[in-house]
């Protein structure tokens, strides 16, 4: 299977109309994409580490370190890992903010949090991380509170992203930064091809084997053939009020960090 | 993101050694304080960062409470605290901030002390681990020894034995003098012919 036209400007991701936008390859009615994509992690967030591991060969720990060491935080920092999943970010947040700083690790997916508060209890991070259950267009919290938001692998699942992004820019303090690590367009049409037939004929494979579905893995490999390219993303955030908008190719481009400042 | 992979592997090693360490180590007084570290032979800082009982490290400059540039070889002796002043006096390290979080992440290290014997017999059993001890005893030794004796005739071959090894011009002129004693003998064996030859004609 061959991956279709990638990286689409911000308009063309919604096809038929404003009232559809993608799931994979499929175009769908926006009001089912969240409860869709919830389908998804509901049925691997058990396993959405060990297949982290596997799928990336452990690489992204760091993918993940390499944002952090990007993100400047300070002790007494709050911070808000936004579809922080299973707390890979959190925990490490958690460590560097101190006690007087605060993480708050927020995800749509209930079975992802889960997953997560169990996990960063079992390593005994409980003093300053708050759980919320939230969908990234609609943040719970009020204007100015975050030195620093996140979101790691998530936004592609987001199902108006450009809406995401002003709603982050809301809830960032002056002088705070946003921080999207996502999949994105590897640099070489060598390393594209190779990535093609890993995420098509490998990985939902590997999904098949582990995680019992093979399913939420090929999505997985479509969502980030659809998700916006490098520049696109770029584009979007100084849309969204961002500025300084930058990004780092990481792994040949086959992951990027995407970095804007809210001043 | 080599700097990811070094801070990843130190982090694990750190943490691992103090949860090892036989000595009681007191991290209360360097709790959120961060040391960084700009090694000349690296592009990207060092940063060690203390949260609860366990040393962070990362490549986060921005909360450095103390900056040290310097270079590996010099890192090495900085592990004695009264050394860092001494240090800094003889140019070989470069200090800002608060010296004190740098006196105490060097104490931190000259305190470690690890039982290596008692926690590889937690693994493989008191006898293996006293026979690989005594092995690595023997052949520590052996290697000293080696070492002591190449040393040793180094020095005998430096001191005595050069004076009397031939230099290259030497050879070189020697290597001439026998190619002209050759040529010569040429030239008399072609006159002796010559002569031989005049003789036997008359």
């Amino acid at each position: 299977m061959s991956a279709p036209t990638q990286n689409q400007s911000p308009d063309s991701q919604h096809t038929a109309s404003d009232n559809t936008t993608h799931f994979g390859y499929k175009t769908i009615d926006k009001d089912d994409k969240v409860s869709m994509v919830a389908g998804v992690f509901h049925s691997v967030a058990k396993q959405y580490d060990v297949m982290n591991d596997l799928m990336s060969f452990g690489v992204h720990r760091l993918w993940k370190r390499f944002t952090i060491d990007a993100s400047g935080v300070r002790p007494g920092n709050d911070v808000l890992d936004l579809a922080g999943g299973t707390g890979d970010l959190t925990a490490k947040f958690s460590q560097l903010v101190g006690k007087e700083g605060n993480v708050v690790l927020a995800d749509i997916n209930s079975s992802m949090l889960n997953v997560g508060r169990d996990k960063l209890r079992d390593k005994g991070l409980v003093q300053n991380i708050h759980y919320v259950q939230a969908n990234a267009q609609y943040l719970p919290f009020e204007d100015n509170t975050f030195d620093i938001v996140t979101i790691a692998f998530g936004l592609r699942n987001v199902t108006d992203k450009d809406m995401a992004l002003r709603s982050i820019y809301r809830v960032l303090k002056p002088g705070g930064r946003l921080l999207v690590l996502e999949f994105s367009k590897p640099e070489h049409e060598l390393l594209n091809k190779a990535y093609d037939f890993y995420s098509f004929n490998i990985l939902p494979r590997m999904g098949e084997l582990v995680a019992k579905d093979g399913d939420s893995y090929q999505y997985l490999a479509e969502s980030i053939r659809m998700h916006p390219d490098q520049e696109t993303l770029k584009t979007m955030m100084d849309n969204a009020g961002f500025e300084q908008t930058s990004y780092k190719n990481l792994t040949g481009g086959v992951v990027a960090l995407h970095k804007g400042y809210k001043f | 993101m080599l700097q990811q992979a070094l801070t990843s592997s130190l982090e694990l090693l750190i943490n691992k050694a103090l949860s090892l360490n036989i000595n009681l180590v007191d991290l209360k007084k360097l709790q959120q304080k961060t040391l960084t570290i700009v090694l000349s032979e690296l592009s990207f800082p060092i940063s060690f960062s203390v949260d609860s009982n366990r040393i962070l490290v990362s490549g986060l400059t921005e909360r450095a409470d103390c900056t040290i540039n310097t270079s590996i070889k010099t890192l090495q002796k900085l592990k004695a605290e009264q050394q860092i002043t001494e240090l800094i006096k003889q140019d070989k390290l470069d200090l800002s901030g608060d010296i004190k979080v740098a006196q105490q992440f060097a104490s931190l290290a000259e305190n470690l002390d690890i039982d290596w014997q008692s926690e590889l017999a937690n693994h493989i059993g008191d006898v293996p681990t006293h026979k690989l001890v005594q092995l690595s005893k023997k052949l520590a030794n052996k290697f000293q020894f080696a070492a002591k004796q190449i040393k040793a005739d180094a020095s005998e071959f430096i001191v005595h034995e050069k004076r009397l090894v031939v230099t290259r011009s030497q050879v070189d002129n020697f290597n001439h003098q026998v190619n002209e004693v050759s040529r010569q003998v040429d030239d008399i064996s072609t006159r002796i012919a010559n002569l031989s030859k005049q003789i036997s004609n008359q």
